[in-house]
């Protein structure tokens, strides 16, 4: 089957290491995974993220709508705020995580993944049933990139005609990059401050404005970044992805996702149900962080064992070499009675059972030397 | 396209791209070819084999990882771990820079080499194999 391609497929082709990433062409690195990682955690890098879930909710059941299919509380939202959350299934399964923006009183713009991209808007039609809403997959009519690091700020600025500084955390803005109206908001999936920045009207078989934007903000200091680094710079801030650290058999009191679900909003939300259920029953996994003390380097799949390592705990949903850190992380789960911070587990890598203790992961670094809050 | 990889005249290769180097004393000199570093990309960690542990042709001693991705190492022949690369503990990278020589990652005394030298291929039929894995 022929892979899909995004809108800037022709700068990956020509200068990236692309690979078959749920049957998108994406770009793994141009350069090397280390160095890409190193320009978003030290001065800003720019990932094509295209290929993620675009949708506009508009009508005027669309917030009701919104609070019906996420956990979190939309109705909380200010004009041009953004707000993280969960849909679930009827049993509390997790549908997929995803960012929803306030553009006005009755339209929403919707974030979500790319391996769930057509599960989502389907799952949103589904569930909009008997609400006053049209849904509009924008996902291949519109450009989507992140510029990420503690440089991003002032690198989209040097295109952009508006002051961006005046964009908060989580908020959505329209404004003008080389010329062309766009949106940008103020988040990503690395852990630094940064932006993602969407190309209105740019559709796949004419991507000239989006490569225009992703050109410029090249040449405006922005290190092109593969999945590789996205995934290793997600990992050491702890941020989950969908379909290992998170998926249908989940659900967010496991994944520590509690602080995006509110019980007590009105009119309830899918799935409420069966999670107040399993909360009175007790939670048999909760996710932790894992540092590796030994030698070696975790990854998706690999078995948790107490300290005499005779117990499996769980299994490993992320792991990897932490740039950053310099030694093996992991996200994983394991039965709550063990997710104590400094508790010594045990993960086996291949033959060997290596040494790894129970940290805090979100996000594993400092966060007073990396990330958005860091010391500046 | 195989131009691009460099390979060492005399040595015997697998198709996994490990390589095997005879050395005068009857012990063989094992590692992976410049072709699997180049896949791995940025190696960030060698498990390397056990010392006197038994290496069994074509089975796995060891692997090799980048920051994405983790590669067994097989054994291009069976025989003992006499001696095992050290340096590659501190420093993975030399299997990026040189993986025919300061990368070689274990030395091992065969017990069958003529038997397993005839299942390895010589450096023309390495580059055949190349070729036919780039597409």
């Amino acid at each position: 089957m022929e892979l899909r391609k995004t809108h800037i497929y022709e700068f990956h082709a020509e200068h990236g290491n692309i690979v078959d990433f749920g049957g998108f062409a994406m770009p793994v690195w141009y350069e090397g995974i280390i160095s890409e990682h190193n320009a978003v955690r030290d001065g800003v890098g720019i990932f094509d993220t295209s290929h993620m879930g675009r949708s506009m909710a508009e009508g005027p059941d669309t917030e009701k709508f919104l609070n019906w299919v996420v956990t979190n509380d939309v109705s909380k939202l200010g004009l041009n705020e953004g707000i993280y959350s969960v849909m679930l299934k009827p049993d509390a399964g997790i549908v997929d995580d995803l960012i929803t923006y306030k553009m006005r009183e009755d339209k929403f713009f919707i974030v979500y993944n790319a391996g769930t991209r057509e599960k989502d808007f389907a799952w949103f039609k589904k569930n909009s049933e008997g609400f006053d809403v049209k849904l509009t997959d924008l996902s291949n009519k519109m450009a989507m990139m992140a510029v990420q690091g503690p440089k991003a700020l002032e690198t989209v600025q040097r295109i952009c005609k508006e002051d961006l500084s005046k964009v908060g955390r989580f908020n959505i803005a329209k404004v003008t990059l080389s010329g062309l109206p766009c949106m940008v908001t103020r988040t990503g999936y690395t852990g630094e401050d940064g932006f993602e920045v969407y190309v209105p009207d740019s559709p796949l078989e004419n991507p000239e404005k989006a490569l225009k934007v992703w050109n410029d903000l090249v040449k405006a200091g922005a290190k092109p970044c593969g999945l590789g680094a996205r995934d290793s710079l997600r990992m050491e801030a702890g941020l989950n992805l969908y379909g290992s650290d998170i998926d249908e058999k989940t659900n967010p009191l496991e994944a520590r996702l509690r602080w995006v679900v509110k019980f007590k909003k009105p009119g309830g939300f899918v799935g409420k149900e069966a999670l107040e259920k399993a909360r009175k029953k007790g939670l048999k996994k909760i996710q932790v962080g894992i540092e590796v003390v030994g030698k070696g380097i975790p990854r998706h799949g690999y078995e948790i064992l107490d300290e005499s390592g005779e117990k499996v705990l769980g299994v490993v949903t992320s792991g990897g070499m932490a740039p950053s850190l310099g030694y093996g992380i992991a996200i994983g789960y394991v039965p709550p009675e063990y997710r104590e911070l400094g508790t010594p587990v045990k993960i086996r890598i291949r033959k060997r059972l290596v040494d790894g203790k129970i940290v805090k992961s979100h996000p594993f670094y400092d966060d007073s030397v990396y990330g958005w809050k860091r010391d500046s | 396209m195989s131009e691009e990889y460099k390979t060492v005249e005399g040595l015997y290769y697998t198709e996994e791209h490990e390589w095997a180097k005879r050395i005068e004393d009857g012990t063989v000199l094992v590692g992976i070819t410049d072709y699997a570093q180049k896949q791995l990309h940025e190696i960030v960690y060698v498990e390397l084999p056990e010392l006197e542990s038994e290496a069994v042709q074509a089975e796995p001693i060891g692997a090799v990882e980048s920051v994405k991705a983790v590669s067994d190492m097989n054994a291009p022949v069976g025989g003992t771990v006499v001696e095992v690369n050290e340096g590659l503990e501190d420093s993975p990278e030399l299997l990026n820079e040189d993986p025919y020589g300061e990368g070689w990652i274990a030395r091992i005394e065969p017990n069958d080499l003529d038997g397993d030298l005839l299942r390895l291929m010589d450096v023309e039929a390495y580059r055949k194999h190349m070729a036919e894995s780039e597409h």
